[in-house]
């Protein structure tokens, strides 16, 4: 047995503090060092997971990653990437990638990502989004695969092009729908609403004087949220910058948030006005061009993921989706996590992929 | 497990975080309000304006210093891309001519693809 340790009245363990010491001056050096390394190095390579580009238009690109198992299953994947953020969220290094973990299942993969429109892309609509990139890329995927059937899957404005879209082509080919933390109900983004309080938020002006709304606009509306998280994350860094596992998840996540793409500004303007001001789609008023988008016409099988500490879309946006949508098989899974830790990270590695994993299995055959 | 209730370094990080917490709650609430929404839109309107003319000022700076406009480089750059586009259409075309000549027994082997089989595991079976 050993003697109980030396401790003053509150408990404090007296012997503890030499090692205490020790351990924080190996960490303070370690920091100095690795702090170094940190401004000399660049980040983890991202997105590295063997792809051929299938199309390349003006903002629109087409991926298909290469399939990695002997057999895979017969209907196909489209990711529609948020039109605010790349798409290497969802492939980061290789066991934290969400697109090897479906090549791995079996799934054969394509990918509408997204780069920065240019100036002369202001111009841009709603309908080029919904009408013309994303029935192009699934045609596009039904010739590459050889197959009719195609499974969508929408991250954030991705999800709601995604239901925009179903909604309009809701005879086909889609054949499976999946939405990671989708808004449907706009009132309920409340700080978004705040910021374009009709009122006060000059859309035209603005759209008219600058043309794309600039990344910068962007990334300091999501950073405006949450105000003093950027200052504490660059604490917790400093903390852990000994820690390299640490390090490179900070580097990771860090790089995609601060990769905040410009928004063509037509497109801009319609969100603005159809989705944030007059809550279009919650109130089946939205139309495109004209086409009716209702979300109760969607009646494919479909997934509604959603994070229970989502602070950009809170759940209150995301809930009605769920019964919304025509769909008889349709579930929402609420998980642990906020609205990038939901889709990217450990946290994505232990729930939602295996989940979604079981729940799609099924429906592509 | 260590007792983390006197153990500095974790009283300093949980200080840290209920920070953060307070802070982040305290400035929601701040920009909730109307009056918020109206100063920040009434400096974004003026900078997206003073934006604009700069952008214009510009223009005319390079047009008299003969330098080209970022209207003719995004040409070109729109050039390039258009060339590249087009050779990526003429990859994928000879990917699909290759694949074809390869199904009909009579060109060079095309890059297999694997068959499209695979069934669900069997329920409460594991996957590799």
């Amino acid at each position: 047995m050993t003697a109980p340790a030396a401790s003053d009245q509150a408990g404090f363990d007296l012997s503890s503090i030499p090692e205490r010491i020790q351990s924080e001056v190996q960490r303070a050096i370690a920091r100095s060092i690795k702090g170094v390394e940190y401004i000399s190095t660049s980040g983890p390579s991202l997105g590295s997971t063997p792809k051929d580009v299938l199309s390349t238009r003006g903002t629109m690109n087409l991926y298909h990653y290469r399939p990695v198992e002997d057999e895979i299953y017969r209907v196909p994947i489209l990711i529609v990437m948020a039109t605010t953020n790349r798409g290497y969220i969802l492939d980061m290094v290789p066991g934290q990638s969400f697109i090897e973990f479906l090549l791995k299942r079996g799934y054969d993969v394509y990918m509408l990502d997204w780069t920065a429109p240019k100036p002369e892309e202001k111009s841009l609509r709603m309908e080029d989004y919904v009408l013309d990139f994303i029935p192009d890329c699934v045609r596009q995927v039904q010739r590459d695969s050889g197959e009719n059937d195609v499974t969508v899957i929408g991250y954030c404005f991705g999800g709601v092009l995604s239901l925009l879209y179903g909604s309009i082509f809701a005879d086909g080919p889609m054949k499976n729908l999946i939405c990671f933390t989708t808004p449907v109900d706009f009132r309920e983004m409340k700080l978004f609403q705040n910021f374009s309080d009709r009122r006060y938020f000059d859309v035209d002006h603005l759209v008219d004087s600058i043309g794309n709304v600039p990344p910068e606009m962007i990334l300091s509306s999501f950073e405006m949220l949450r105000p003093a998280s950027r200052a504490a994350s660059q604490v917790q860094l400093w903390e852990n910058i000994w820690n390299d596992q640490f390090v490179k998840s900070y580097r990771m996540f860090d790089r995609w948030a601060t990769d905040t793409l410009p928004l063509a500004g037509e497109y801009f303007r319609t969100i603005t006005k159809d989705l944030m001001w007059d809550n279009k789609l919650f109130n089946d008023t939205m139309s495109v061009s004209g086409r009716k988008a209702d979300i109760a016409s969607i009646k494919v099988p479909m997934l509604h993921a959603v994070a229970e500490h989502d602070h950009i879309v809170p759940y209150a946006a995301a809930r009605p989706l769920i019964e919304k949508i025509g769909s008889a098989d349709k579930e929402e899974v609420i998980l642990k996590g906020g609205h990038v830790s939901l889709v990217a990270g450990p946290n994505a590695v232990r729930r939602l992929w295996p989940k979604l994993d079981s729940w799609l299995c099924e429906r592509s055959t | 497990m260590a007792d983390k209730s006197n153990d500095p370094v974790a009283l300093w990080q949980n200080m840290i975080g209920e920070m953060e917490k307070g802070f982040n709650a305290f400035a929601n609430q701040a920009m909730a309000s109307p009056q918020f929404s109206k100063v920040v839109n009434q400096v974004g309107g003026a900078t997206a304006g003073a934006q604009k003319q700069l952008g214009e000022l510009m223009e005319k700076y390079l047009l008299t210093m003969n330098l080209p406009s970022r209207a003719q480089m995004v040409g070109m750059a729109e050039r390039l891309q258009s060339i590249e586009g087009q050779l990526n259409e003429i990859k994928s075309m000879l990917h699909h001519m290759q694949g074809n000549s390869a199904n009909t027994g009579s060109g060079h082997p095309a890059t297999p693809r694997p068959p499209r089989t695979k069934r669900p595991p069997p329920a409460g079976g594991e996957q590799k």
